[in-house]
């Protein structure tokens, strides 16, 4: 399954350093980048955190990209 | 999980790891040199040295395993990972080594090394799942 998300661009829209959101998330800042990277699905408890911090969806973040390519056949 | 508590597993992971690496250097230095000196060499004292030498390399491991529950998701990803092909690869090496013996192909390898294979792969294992920030 591939998800894509909108991390880092809702980090730069805040300015924070993937440190910075390392700590609002309560984790490595290894761990920030392979999410934005796309090398890493977070668990649903982190993808939730994620959401609530930056006040929105899950689905407003993580685009399953699976799913469209169901979509489109 | 939080940060603090992220940053105390790392912190907690080096705080024992580096002194069981000094611990290891010293008793296998030392031990090995030690025998050397004495003669004849009693078996018990070899024994009590060997011995010796496996405890830090097993407190190693058990540090490493406690790093892996007490880290982020990300990180105890890649450390699992990392020690599920350290343990693939190592064990691959015995099995073939081992039947390479059976069937009289090569001589007799000394056990010892499946060891540092293990670490070796582990450490590269590390390295390429994770990349160089997590090594």
């Amino acid at each position: 399954m591939l998800v894509k998300n909108i991390i880092r661009a809702l980090r730069a829209e805040r300015g924070w350093s993937q440190a910075a959101l390392a700590d609002h998330l309560g984790v490595s800042r290894q761990s920030v980048n392979a999410i934005e990277t796309g090398k890493y699905d977070p668990s649903l408890p982190l993808a939730f955190a994620i959401a609530r911090l930056f006040e929105k969806s899950i689905e407003e973040i993580f685009d399953d990209e699976t799913e469209a390519q169901l979509a489109a056949q | 999980m939080t940060q603090q508590t992220f940053k105390s597993a790392k912190r907690r992971y080096h705080r024992v790891f580096w002194p069981l690496i000094i611990v290891y250097t010293i008793v296998v230095i030392g031990g090995s040199f030690g025998l050397k000196q004495l003669d004849p060499e009693p078996q018990w004292l070899q024994a009590v040295l060997a011995i010796a030498c496996t405890a830090p390399v097993i407190g190693t491991l058990l540090v490493m395993m406690r790093y892996a529950e007490e880290t982020d998701e990300y990180n105890r990803m890649v450390q699992l990972r990392s020690f599920a092909w350290g343990g693939i690869l190592t064990v691959s090496a015995i099995f073939t080594i081992g039947f390479l013996q059976l069937f009289e192909v090569v001589g007799s390898i000394e056990v010892f090394w499946f060891g540092p294979l293990f670490f070796i792969a582990y450490g590269l294992s590390t390295h390429i799942i994770g990349g160089r920030q997590c090594s």
